[in-house]
């Protein structure tokens, strides 16, 4: 007699099944998003099924983010590459493709009937000499400014010629890095706004000093003002109603109304007055400011600028260094904001305010322009990636090299390590070892290159010594990374490796995949 | 390619080399059905370029029907499914952004390019280094047009005028470019100075009427109101030495925000009420008449009425004229232009916050009743033209127009340079790209041929929009141009190759430079695509 143990439509996949469900759905990902790896990566058009938006994007993050998945393992690589997100902010498409590829290793040698603990011990051994050996080769120029900038800009342009941005990567490596510096340090990436404008060409985006808000000056106000003092508030500045449902006024001629109306405006009136005491000139509401009240403050000669929206009124209070207020008792408590000048400017076709000589020296804005919303959208990606890498480095000065050449470094140290490695797992170290020499592969087959026989000359080239060779994605040829400015954050490339071994090894320990009841939905 | 040519190692620069490269068929699928919803686009829009173009008959989801010639309206209308053929409308949005003309031809020039990439794609290039050639070859395009470009200074309204007629010669309402050309540089040169290097749009604003005919357009010497004037009790219609009040506030029975009732009890009440409600307004009255105003703008307002009729019958009395309906996103305007205050709330209606005008004057000259504000004080730096059709599609085009040609004024301030149209610029830039071309070598020396050839499509098209068969005429042009006549371009109107600055055939550097990068850059996104993935 049949006996159901597991819920209706609980499942259970056990052993091999779970196996093999597991690689098929990692090698599945890791494939998709191959062929968006490195300076000759391709893009992807995302279609949203419930809008019908579209994102061309060939950042791993977005599309991994994106994409509808029912199966366990590929999730935990899309898990992965969302810490890389978070953590450095660039390199979330190779992390998910070295997970994929220890994983399509592993799953070879389990052929071989060695067991999965057996190969997680030889990952272990493997990555950590792989992460020796890259610690080794960084190199830390922070003591000098001049180089420390040099790196910096390589690093921003080796990202940024992965993305839509490198035929201009010179032009905004510059910007990246001139933005991240004003930082002095901070990783605090809210100070540097993207404001996106359709129209105009990539290079004609720019960074500006201070922050810009994309809203109007409300009516009747000047137009442009020195050394302002901004208070920032979220208030209603319609008037206060009751708050209590169906709150009526019963009364009994219009002359009656007339004063109640008369009231209510004295009340915006002292509302207004009340604001005025705090020694403004410029006001910054979250929320709309009507009519009476605008023409009140104007009259009072403070600039207004209505329904700034919670980002901009945050912004503002985080770069002008003053407090969002919602009460105005209490003048003395407030915390004013400052800067030294307010004007409109007129990007594209659309008026924006800009709040130049603000408070706080580090914020700045990146204007971004481009052909098509696909274009900025995918533009600012590339920069928010640039950006959070250099920041990153600013703090974690080290430097390795790209282009495949720190991965072929830490490929030949595991290599040499797995000759001393007793027992089988020696087999799982080479195996990590391939696995590593498969980045550069699919750097050399994305751009169309022969890649076994570049990738066998990298190797050679390795072996013979010459620590810095990379792959010259241009020629098409082996080159020296130091000298073509090919650089990495060292961050990035051990935050790769170690997030790859180890979501690798969190896969392959399991060996039954339960699958709960999906919870009941009533039919739409 | 190539811009590090420090090749390392002992194997030689194998510059772009494809040996291996082999496209899978899903990728190429992808493109290509890219390259096919791109290139519907381009065809749709295609036949609309040029002085002999035609126009598009549009019929909207709500039922409304728009005739235009106007690429960027057309693609706008268009309710594009495919992926690729979204990017192709925001890329004519794009344009409309940055130049406001030319919205046609950057499609038209995007559909070119593809097809020229397509046939690079099928001798096996990768797409990436079709991508990166295709970008160096605008820059080097750009820098060939900036080359042949005519300075062009504010001051030269001759000059202006050529640029403006030409892009309304290709409109719809060409035949009366002779009176909107004018109108548009006109109106631009109020708002700019010497040093300026935008103009804002905004600034200008264009008031349809329907009635009489487009030569009736008019840049007005002064403001021209949207509404009229409200008659229904008799007021006013002409206020000579008017005194203005923009007022955002209500001439009506008071109405506080919270929610009210007034209860009657008994008739002695009713005469009460009704009595207050005109000592209400006396109130205010007085005040207006205090101030010395005489003419009322009133802000629209959806809680309460503008006026009611007690107002109207006092406002008669006190020979006020009244334009109610107001809409709020043109109080700006209106205080810049008449130099008046908007005033919010009774207690603040004083006289320094009022505009004076020598008339204001509700007339019907030409057709509709229009009301001209005339011999405005302080009068702000803003434009109001009035424009006038026989019905509301013409209009339409004609605002669309306008707009264009007010465009294409405003690119000449953003960057003052002026180069040939009639197909001559991109015969030229396509000549000297080819040759350019043969200095190179590998993959990258193909691209740009075939950039070169892609451009070629504006005079293609341009001859067969106008009848004429295309090979003949484009090869008379590039041979005229390889005879160093390097203004030769397609005469429409006589059908023949002749000097095309002698034809005050003009158009600003920025329209064709902007196309030219504007497509390019869209093409090579779309290029490194290969996958769809469907997304939540």
């Amino acid at each position: 007699m049949s006996m159901n143990i597991l819920g209706a439509e609980a499942t259970e996949e056990k052993a091999e099944n779970a196996r093999l469900s597991s690689f098929v759905g990692a090698l599945a990902l890791g494939d998709l998003v191959k062929s968006t790896l490195g300076p000759k990566g391709m893009n992807k058009i995302l279609q949203s099924a419930s809008t019908g938006e579209i994102n061309v994007t060939n950042d791993g993050a977005t599309i991994l983010k994106a994409i509808q998945l029912d199966n366990a393992a590929a999730k935990i690589l899309v898990n992965i590459s969302k810490v890389q997100d978070d953590e450095v902010g660039d390199g979330t498409t190779s992390v998910c493709v070295l997970a994929a590829e220890l994983l399509r290793e592993a799953e070879k040698l389990i052929a071989q009937r060695i067991h999965p603990q057996t190969i997680i011990e030889g990952y272990r051994i493997a990555s950590a000499a792989a992460l020796e050996a890259l610690e080794k080769s960084a190199v830390d120029n922070s003591a000098d400014p001049v180089k420390f900038r040099q790196d910096l800009v390589n690093i921003a342009r080796t990202t940024l010629s992965s993305k839509v941005l490198s035929q201009d990567k010179n032009y905004f490596s510059n910007l990246a890095v001139d933005a991240v510096l004003r930082l002095k340090g901070s990783t605090d990436l809210d100070h540097i706004q993207i404001i996106k404008k359709v129209g105009g060409k990539l290079t004609d985006s720019y960074l500006d000093e201070g922050f810009i808000l994309d809203k109007t000056i409300g009516v009747n106000c000047p137009k442009r003002l020195e050394n302002a003092k901004i208070l920032i508030a979220n208030t209603s500045m319609d008037t206060d109603k009751i708050k209590i449902f169906g709150a009526r006024v019963k009364v009994d001629s219009t002359g009656k109304l007339a004063e109640l109306e008369r009231a209510e405006r004295e009340k915006m009136k002292s509302k207004v007055e009340a604001i005025a005491a705090h020694g403004i000139n410029v006001f910054v509401n979250r929320q709309l400011i009507y009519n009476y009240p605008e023409s009140l403050l104007a009259e009072k000669g403070i600039l207004t600028i209505e329904h700034a929206d919670f980002e901009g009124v945050e912004r503002l209070s985080l770069v002008t260094g003053g407090e969002i207020a919602s009460t105005f008792d209490r003048p003395d408590l407030v915390k004013l904001g400052q800067c030294d000048l307010i004007e409109e400017i007129i990007i594209g076709e659309d008026k924006l305010i800009k709040f130049s000589g603000v408070a706080a020296g580090q914020a700045c804005t990146v204007v971004l322009r481009g052909s098509t919303h696909q274009m900025v959208d995918e533009a600012e990606r590339s920069l928010h990636d640039a950006l959070s890498v250099l920041s990153q480095t600013v703090k974690e000065t080290r430097v390795a090299l790209g282009g495949g050449c720190a991965e072929m470094l830490m490929s030949c140290a595991v290599d040499n390590e797995a000759k001393r490695v007793m027992g089988k797992k020696a087999i799982a170290v080479e195996a990590f070892s391939h696995a590593l020499r498969q980045l550069p592969t699919i750097l050399a087959d994305n751009a169309g290159y022969d890649s076994s026989d570049l990738v066998s000359r990298l190797r050679a080239a390795h072996y013979d010594g010459q620590s810095d060779a990379g792959l010259d994605m241009d020629q098409g040829t082996i080159g020296s990374m130091r000298q073509l400015g090919i650089t990495e954050s060292y961050k990035l490339k051990r935050q790769v490796v170690l997030s790859a071994s180890e979501a690798a090894e969190m896969i392959l320990r399991v060996d039954d995949i339960l699958r709960a009841t999906p919870r009941k939905r009533e039919a739409v | 390619m190539g811009t590090r040519t420090a090749a390392l190692g002992p194997v030689p620069a194998k510059s772009g080399s494809n040996a291996a490269f082999n496209d899978k068929g899903k990728p190429m699928e992808v493109r290509q059905s890219n390259m096919i919803a791109a290139k519907a686009i381009s065809d749709a829009v295609r036949t609309s370029l040029g002085p002999r173009g035609m126009d598009k008959m549009i019929q909207t989801s709500k039922g409304e029907v728009i005739v235009t010639n106007d690429g960027a309206t057309i693609l706008r209308s268009i309710q594009a499914l495919h992926p690729a053929a979204k990017m192709l409308v925001d890329l004519s949005a794009a344009q409309d952004v940055e130049a406001g003309d030319g919205t046609t031809s950057v499609v038209v020039l995007a559909g070119s390019l593809l097809g020229a990439a397509e046939k690079m794609l099928n001798k096996g290039i990768h797409p990436t280094i079709i991508a990166e050639a295709f970008l160096k070859a605008s820059a080097k395009a750009v820098e060939y047009l900036t080359e042949i470009s005519v300075p062009v200074n504010l001051d030269d309204d001759a000059a202006l005028r050529r640029a403006a007629t030409t892009s309304l010669n290709s409109k719809i309402v060409s035949q009366y470019s002779s009176t909107l050309a004018p109108i548009a540089v006109q109106a631009v040169r109020r708002l700019v100075t010497q040093t300026s290097s935008n103009v804002d749009l905004r600034d200008i604003r264009i008031v349809k009427k329907v009635g009489g005919t487009i030569e009736d357009t008019e840049l007005v010497e002064g403001v021209v109101l949207n509404q009229n004037v409200v008659v229904s009790a008799g007021g006013p219609t002409r206020v000579e030495k008017a005194k203005i009040g923009l007022i955002q506030f209500q001439l009506s029975a008071p109405k506080p925000d919270m929610d009210n009732t007034v209860i009657i009890n008994d008739y002695r009440q009713m005469d009460k009420v009704i009595k207050e409600g005109r000592q209400y307004l006396l109130n205010m009255f007085k005040k207006i008449k205090k101030a010395g105003c005489n003419v009322l703008l009133i802000q629209k307002s959806i809680l309460r009425d503008a006026v009611d009729e007690t107002a109207l019958s006092f406002l008669k009395k006190l020979n006020i004229l009244v334009v109610k309906d107001v809409e709020r996103d043109e109080i700006e305007f209106l205080s810049k232009s008449l130099a008046c205050k908007p005033v919010a709330d009774i207690e603040a209606f004083t006289e320094d916050k009022l505009g004076y005008a020598e008339l204001v004057d509700e007339t019907s000259d030409s057709g509709p009743k229009v009301v001209r504000i005339t011999g405005i004080k302080n009068k702000g730096k803003t434009v109001s033209i009035l424009a006038m059709g026989s019905n509301n599609l013409i209009l339409e085009e004609c605002e669309r127009s306008l707009h264009d040609a007010l465009c294409v004024v405003r690119c000449l301030v953003k960057k003052r340079a002026l180069i040939a149209g009639g197909g001559s610029p991109e015969i030229h830039v396509s000549r000297l790209l080819a040759d350019y071309a043969h200095s190179l070598k590998g993959m990258e020396a193909y691209c740009f041929q075939a950039y070169a050839d892609a451009l070629e499509v504006i005079p293609t098209t341009l001859a067969e929009n106008a009848g004429l068969n295309p090979i003949a005429i484009v090869t008379e042009l590039r041979n005229r141009h390889a005879l160093g006549e390097r203004n030769a371009g397609i005469n429409v109107r006589t059908g023949l190759i002749s000097n095309i600055l002698d034809e005050d055939v003009v158009q600003p550097l920025l329209v064709s430079t902007s196309a030219i990068e504007l497509s390019t850059e869209t093409i090579c996104l779309l290029l490194k695509i290969d996958d769809y993935v469907h997304a939540r």
